[in-house]
């Protein structure tokens, strides 16, 4: 069966005014499905909702018609959420606290629930130090017992929140693997930062910005959509402000210590620009720079 | 650059709430000790100025203590914040010097850490103005106790403890390493002056003390009101060493820091972060994970309930395996084994650890803790999961949301189950190791379930649903201690039911004789109530349970709107419904069937009863010359009922038309009949009934006046009950359950600021010894004077009843057992009626010398006494055939401990009482147990009522120890002669003649039992009780001779003088005298002897150098400062030692309020030398004399034959010395 998550005219306004979600409505289809968007965008709010956790001003948000603002406890029971920050009880054993957690997901056997941590476990490279208290756990093991956890259970929901960060180049790829396994029969939102995450992994993003949903689609269509209206040149630093009242600069950046800005325009700007191909980081770029 | 850190530091924590909440809470803390009684900080302020100069440097000494918390919190904050925020690598990679980052950092943070004090002096310069204020109780504002206070005081403790959690905080970097040690610091702290209880040095003890609490009290105990009242203590002595010692030793500490302080080390750094979770991949399995990681989940009831079990279990791991519950449960348990030493210690004996005693021990000494423990993991608990921030994790289960706080709810019962097991465990080790082996696990049980269990539990709940509810750890704390402040303070607002008194049930103790008594069911109702008040609580924290992020008020009254259905709204409705029921049923016990009153309500009855009827107060009366009553005691059922006649006598020369009964107006019936007598008034509020005679009863005429009195206990009541008429171990005497005549002076409030309150004249506590109308009633009773009893009790047919006389018939009728009595000599109007399921153990003394351990005359006796032996008493005393006197002991069976030992107490005092004073006048002696709601033993006519709580449970087996029921015994057989032979008029010296010969009397077979190095320690005793109660007097300290019925002074103080006098004329001269006293007047009045008789007697038979001396011990108010300076002792050829000394002697005259001036010595003091002695303890003496000391230095030289260790001054204190310990010197 395909799943499906519309998020239907969400708005939430905190209680000391900031807005976090305006107006968004989003399909989240069965698949990997990216979050983009800077600090402060209003993802983590939004994926809170969608995981039980905080209240909407406004708007729905369904699953398979399973109202999720409503019906929580049905909600929680199909969902895998692991949270940006989060931490653990610092004076038990991983096997220990991920048992617990397996009992609170439901999963009563014994037999079962062995069999099933220690498989996350090894799947989350956790194995060889189950035994250990989690107080002493680095961030990168803590991420990973925070993945093994979101897993628990049969989740067909899965949601988690900037899940890379301070994991090592191996440890990334090897989650990236295991979700899109995972994400082959159900939906998975990946809520990050990181450009490259989405572009490895998703079929469909959203690029969010002050609460507001300002591009949602299919990758490839995002990057088709620009081909050939970005432009990269090298310019020495301290012209970095002409260059930004001049042009529409989108973003910035260090190579090998020289300053490299790509560009927007429709047409090349000059001789000294050069085309570049366009990833999505320029689509995220770009759509954040037309947005402000 | 220093400066500009701590100046940053500073004003950074006045922009933090930390600040300001604690500076809140020490100013309404003080404030309500300043302005009411309620609150209490460090004692009770007693008699003193409320803004006297002792109570300012108290109130900062003690909230100093609290330093430790409030101090290490800004201290700590001020080192942790950077390494928390990460803005250590900014401060540590800019130019500002490490030590200048830390002193800074301290200095701010310390400063702000004595700025809270301000707080506890405004709170007393604005408290002390407040217009409920008695004026009378304020004394000039004066600028210099504060000063001193916080500079002297309040910042070198905050200094220390400053320093020291300052430098925990900068070396560990861990916040959980730094309140941890906090705690360590209160263990050692109290473990350290728990195991230097025992230290004789007191002034080494409270150097060590660091927070000079120890040698403030040590400076201070034996000041008087004046001195409190006017005096900053004197910048000098241990106070003085203390202060620069621990001064120092902060400055160590800091200094240690600065050394160490590693500014690279990152905070809470991860202790072993092994990253084994490397680079290479594991081979990834090829199957796809849902299969891989198939799994059946069920949910649903049964579901849920092992979703709670293993929350449960996994709340209650965490909370055992922390720090601070290990660390405050081990508090506990010193605190329990400190408790267990000094539990009930009279004169440094200790009881038997009988688990009655075990039980009030933990309720004293752990319960507290218990408290604790609860109140801080409840905040603890709710929040844990957000602390560490794993709630979106644990939110986001498919838990139902009761799973999530009942878990741990259920967790924090078990912990406090578990802390109260281990109290228990604790006390079962203590009784083992004292070698007791009589476990009552039954006891155990109840005491734990009717007196600690639920009402920590109740607070718990209330701990646990305050941190749901107002959703902020901090306020969950503040809010618990919010509830501990109002809850003390409601009495002082005239609201002392208990229904609306968190968790309070009426007040009730175990005894070994009664049980729980009648207060098992009060208890129980109580505590059903305040359970389902608790539930209700719980229903409410559940329904405002906060579940996911979003915590706003709006969202969580929506999300408990949407909770309360079903299940919870049932709860919450069967939860208020049977909470009104009981509060019905309670409000029917307390308020229907017994009358509510508050103590302001009786106290203005108290005051409405005197305004109405004093005038009365001299209005000539009958008086009763005997007694018949019958009563009828019903202990299952808590009812007495009396019916009886006295006859009365108008013993005045004109005739009396009126007779003025009161009565006690709770009694269910109090009807009295006097033939031809109309009532002419009857207030029934204050039990007081006029009649009018048909005729004037002629002077020398006599009438029957009868009565019929029921007592019935009804329900229960909200307040102290009637512990009097119980099941087993009924005492009552006549004062509460008889009719009196004429007005009851025993109804005056007797505080003179509540006096003053309600508007009532200060009272004269005793007219002088001039009043001969005073004298015309003796001190037991204004309305006669030796009397005939005749009384028959009946009681359950398996309990003993006893009342003064001798036994004239038992028998058994409609299944009750009778007892008749009867005197056979007059008595004095002062009886009792005791009935229990009693042993009995008799014995007899017989006159003569008897075989086992008696001593023949004179034998014992001090040598030296050449005074030739009385004559006998005068013969009319002599009961007819004296000869043996049966001595009988009812006691509890569980008790039969110290049975012989009174038996033997009995024996003795009787030798030595008829030898010396005179005649016993009656053929038995009885001591009977009654159940500890009061401690004391009391003598009436040949019956002595002796407490379960003091002597029958004293623990004697170390012979080293006062064996105090020896002397319990011999001072109540004491009282057969002095009361119940003599007694003094109703004037000022009258307690003397009772209680200070009783004292003497018991001081003398004391002696000879246990020889005179015993007795040293007693007095020592004796002498620091009289020192520091003279301190708490309310009104005026009188010389002994004048004495109004001030324990300190007739016990205490007689103790001390008796033994002096006794030490200056000797023995048989005041027995000589006391002989003669007797003679004169026993069994006489009206008019009634005086102290000042007495006083004569003794001047007869002292010497004339010594009659300035008779002066100071009876009519004065005479201290000394005697000190040895110098002793030295040199070996001559011969072989004989000289010792050369110089002594100090100071002779200081008081004055009623305690202001103290030198006067000339002119005295004879003991100058002695001794030699070596085991311990502390004098050896034997080489050389004792009383010399004449008329110089404030003297010098002596003397020689001894042996070698001599120890030398000095008035070396036995026999004189009133605050500072005996000087008085000699080793050699």
């Amino acid at each position: 069966m395909s799943l499906e998550l519309r998020i239907d005219d969400l708005s939430k306004t905190y209680p000391n005014g900031v807005r976090a979600l305006q107006n968004v409505t989003l399909t989240v289809p069965t698949g990997m499905f990216g979050l983009l968007g800077p600090n402060g965008a209003g993802k983590s709010t939004l994926m809170r909702t969608v995981a039980t956790l905080q209240e909407a001003d406004s708007g729905s948000i369904t699953l398979n018609g399973l109202d999720v603002l409503r019906e929580k406890d049905e909600v929680r029971k199909i969902l895998g959420y692991l949270p940006q920050e989060f931490g653990v009880y610092p004076r038990v054993s991983a096997e220990d606290l991920l048992d617990h957690f397996a009992i609170l997901k439901g999963v009563h056997k014994r037999s079962e629930r062995k069999e099933v941590v220690a498989a996350l476990l090894h799947r989350t490279n956790l194995y060889d130090v189950r035994k250990q208290k989690l107080g002493t756990f680095s961030g990168g093991m803590r991420q990973r017992f925070g993945i093994a956890q979101a897993l628990l259970g049969n989740p067909r929901l899965i949601i988690v929140d900037e899940p890379t960060a301070g994991l090592d180049p191996g440890e990334r790829v090897r989650f990236h693997n295991l979700l899109a396994e995972i994400g082959e029969n159900v939906v998975v939102i990946l809520s990050t930062h990181i450009v490259e995450d989405v572009s490895d992994l998703c079929s469909k993003m959203a690029i969010i910005s002050f609460g507001r949903v300002l591009v949602e689609g299919d990758p490839a269509q995002a990057m088709q959509a620009i081909e050939g209206k970005i432009w990269q040149r090298v310019i020495p630093k301290e012209q970095l402000a002409t260059y930004q009242q001049e042009h529409a600069v989108i973003s910035t950046r260090l190579v090998a210590g020289k300053t490299v800005v790509h560009v927007f325009a429709d047409e090349r700007p000059d001789a000294s620009f050069e085309p570049v191909p366009v990833s999505l980081e320029d689509v995220y770029f770009s759509t954040l720079h037309k947005a402000a | 650059m220093t400066n500009a850190i701590a100046r940053f530091e500073l004003r950074y924590h006045l922009k933090q709430p930390l600040f300001y909440i604690l500076t809140a809470l020490f100013f309404l803390l003080t404030f309500s000790a300043v302005t009411s009684d309620a609150v209490v900080i460090g004692g009770g302020v007693g008699n003193v100025n409320r803004n006297a100069p002792f109570v300012i440097m108290q109130f900062l000494l003690v909230m100093s203590v609290f330093g430790v918390l409030t101090t290490t919190a800004f201290v700590a904050n001020a080192v942790h914040r950077d390494f928390e925020l990460g803005t250590d690598a900014l401060f540590f990679s800019s130019p500002i010097r490490l030590w200048q980052y830390l002193v800074g950092r301290f200095l701010g943070s310390f400063a702000v850490g004595v700025m809270v004090y301000l707080g506890v002096v405004l709170a007393i310069m604005i408290g002390s103005l407040m217009p409920w204020i008695d004026k009378e109780r304020l004394g000039p504002f004066a600028l210099k106790p504060y000063v001193f206070s916080l500079f002297f005081i309040v910042v070198p403790t905050l200094f220390l403890i400053g320093a020291i959690f300052f430098s925990v905080a900068a070396l560990t970097r861990s916040m959980m390493a730094t309140y941890s040690s906090v705690v360590a610091f209160f263990v050692l702290y109290f473990v350290s002056r728990a195991l230097m209880r025992d230290i004789e040095n007191e002034r080494i003890v409270s150097v060590l003390d660091p927070f000079g609490v120890s040698s403030f009290f040590l400076a201070t105990r034996y000041w008087t009101v004046f001195q409190k009242n006017t005096q900053i203590l004197p910048m000098g002595g241990p106070f003085l060493l203390n202060r620069i010692l621990w001064v120092a030793i902060g400055l160590l500490v800091l200094g240690i820091t600065l050394w160490k302080f590693d500014p690279t080390k990152s905070f809470r750094a991860p202790k072993s972060a092994r990253n084994l979770g490397g680079g290479e991949p594991a081979p990834l399995p090829d199957s796809s994970p849902s299969a891989r990681l198939g799994m059946t989940q069920t949910f649903g009831r049964a579901a849920s309930l092992r979703q709670y079990l293993a929350t449960t279990r996994i709340e209650t791991k965490a909370v055992i395996k922390s720090i601070p519950f290990v660390i405050i449960v081990l508090l506990g348990v010193f605190n329990i084994w400190g408790n267990s030493v000094a539990v009930g210690r009279a004169f440094g004996t200790p009881l038997y650890p009988v688990t009655a005693v075990m039980v009030r021990v933990i309720n004293n000494a752990f319960a507290l803790f218990a408290v604790i423990i609860a109140a801080f993991y409840a905040g603890d608990l709710v929040f844990r999961e957000r602390t560490l921030r794993l709630n979106e994790v644990t939110d986001a289960m498919p838990v139902p949301t009761w799973v999530l706080w009942a878990a741990k709810l259920t967790a924090l019962a078990i912990i406090s189950a578990i802390s109260i097991a281990v109290a228990m465990l604790t006390t079962l080790t203590i009784q083992t190791a004292k070698g007791f082996h009589h476990y009552e696990l039954g006891v155990y049980g109840k005491g734990l379930v009717l007196e600690i269990a639920p009402i920590v539990l109740l607070l718990a709940g209330l701990a646990f649903t305050l941190q749901i509810l107002l959703n902020n750890k901090y306020l969950g704390f503040f809010g618990m201690l919010l509830y501990v402040v109002l809850d003390s303070a409601l009495p002082a607002l005239n609201l002392e039911h208990r229904l609306y008194s968190f968790a309070s049930t009426p007040p009730g103790d175990y005894s070994d004789m009664n049980g729980w008594g009648h207060f098992v069911i009060p208890r129980l109702v109580f505590f059903t109530y305040w359970m389902l008040f608790t539930a209700m609580l719980i229903v409410a924290g559940h329904l405002f349970w906060v579940r996911g992020t979003d915590a706003a008020f709006r969202q969580r009254v929506r999300a408990a709107r949407a909770r309360l259905s079903g299940p919870a709204a049932a709860a919450l409705a069967f939860c208020l419904l049977a909470f009104v029921a009981t509060g019905c049923y309670i409000y029917y016990n307390t308020n229907v069937l017994n009358e509510y009153r508050t103590t302001k309500d009786s106290e203005r009855r108290q005051a409405d009863a005197e305004k109405k009827y004093k005038k009365f107060q001299g209005l000539p009366q009958p008086r009763i010359t005997a007694v018949k009553a019958d009563v009828d005691l019903d202990p299952e059922r808590r009812a007495l009922d009396i019916r009886g006649v006295y006859t009365i006598v108008n013993k005045t020369a004109k005739p009396i038309a009126d007779v003025h009964v009161t009565y006690n107006s709770d009694l269910a019936v109090a009807d009295v009949t006097i033939p031809g007598a109309k009532i002419r008034s009857d207030d029934k509020q204050a039990g007081y009934r006029m009649y009018t005679l048909a005729q004037p009863l002629a002077p020398g005429a006599t009438l029957p006046m009868s009565f019929h009195m029921r007592y019935a206990a009804r329900g229960f009541v909200n307040g102290q009950s009637n512990t009097n008429v119980v099941e087993n171990g009924t005492f009552i005497n006549n004062f509460g359950y008889f009719p009196h005549l004429g007005y009851n002076e025993h109804i005056e409030l007797e505080d003179r600021n509540k006096r003053r309150k309600y508007g009532l004249a200060p009272i004269e506590r005793m007219k002088p010894q001039s009043d001969l109308q005073a004298r015309m009633n003796n001190q037991i009773s204004r309305e006669a004077d030796w009397i005939d009893l005749d009384t028959t009790v009946s009681t359950s047919p398996d309990q003993i009843a006893l009342a003064p006389g001798y036994l004239q018939r038992t028998w058994t009728a409609n299944g009750r057992r009778y007892f008749h009595y009867k005197t056979t000599s007059p008595i004095l109007a002062f009886w009792s009626y005791l009935s229990a399921r009693y042993a009995v153990k008799r014995d007899t003394w017989s006159p003569l010398p008897s075989g086992e351990g008696g001593r023949r005359p004179g034998e014992g006796h001090e040598s030296g006494e050449k005074l030739r032996p009385s004559s006998a008493a005068s013969p009319h005393l002599l009961p007819e055939g004296e000869g043996p006197v049966a001595i009988e002991i009812y006691y509890d069976p569980k008790h039969p401990y110290n049975v012989d030992r009174m038996i033997y107490a009995v024996k003795k005092s009787l030798d030595y009482y008829t030898r010396n004073f005179s005649p016993y006048q009656h053929k038995q002696v009885r001591i009977l147990e009654f159940p500890r709601y009061s401690t004391f033993a009391q003598s009436f006519p040949n019956t002595i009522p002796f407490s379960e709580g003091i002597g029958f449970i004293a623990d004697l087996r170390d012979k080293e120890q006062i064996d105090y029921v020896f002397y319990v015994t011999a001072h109540e057989v004491a009282h057969q002669w002095w009361a119940h032979q003599v007694i003094g008029g109703n004037v000022q010296g009258a307690t003397m003649l009772v209680e200070t010969m009783a004292q003497y009397s018991a001081l003398m077979v004391m002696e000879k039992e246990y020889g005179r190095e015993k007795m040293e320690k007693f007095l020592r005793y004796e002498l620091d009780r009289y020192l520091r109660d003279r301190g708490d007097e309310l009104v005026k300290e009188m010389p002994l001779s004048q004495v109004e019925n001030q324990p300190y002074i007739h016990y205490r103080k007689g103790s001390l003088v008796m033994y002096a006098l006794r030490d200056y004329i000797g023995e048989e001269r005041v027995n000589a005298a006391l002989r003669k006293f007797i003679r004169d007047h026993a069994f006489s009045g009206p008019p009634y002897t005086t102290a000042g008789e007495l006083v004569r007697d003794f001047r007869e038979v002292t010497p004339p150098e010594y009659q300035s001396v008779v002066t100071d011990l009876f009519e004065g108010i005479v201290l000394y400062d005697n000190q040895t300076r110098e002793a030295t002792a040199t070996k001559r050829a011969d072989g004989k030692y000289v010792v050369k000394l110089t002594v100090a002697s100071t002779k200081l005259r008081s004055d009623a309020k305690g202001e103290e001036k030198p006067v000339p010595i002119d005295d004879w003091i003991d100058i002695g030398v001794f030699a070596a002695g085991k311990k502390e303890n004098l050896g034997k003496p080489l050389f004792m004399e009383k010399r004449h000391i008329t110089k404030p230095i003297e010098s002596f030289e003397i020689v001894v034959s042996e070698k001599p260790a120890r030398a000095g001054i008035d070396p036995y204190h026999k004189l009133i010395d605050r500072n005996p310990k000087d008085n000699t010197k080793s050699l």
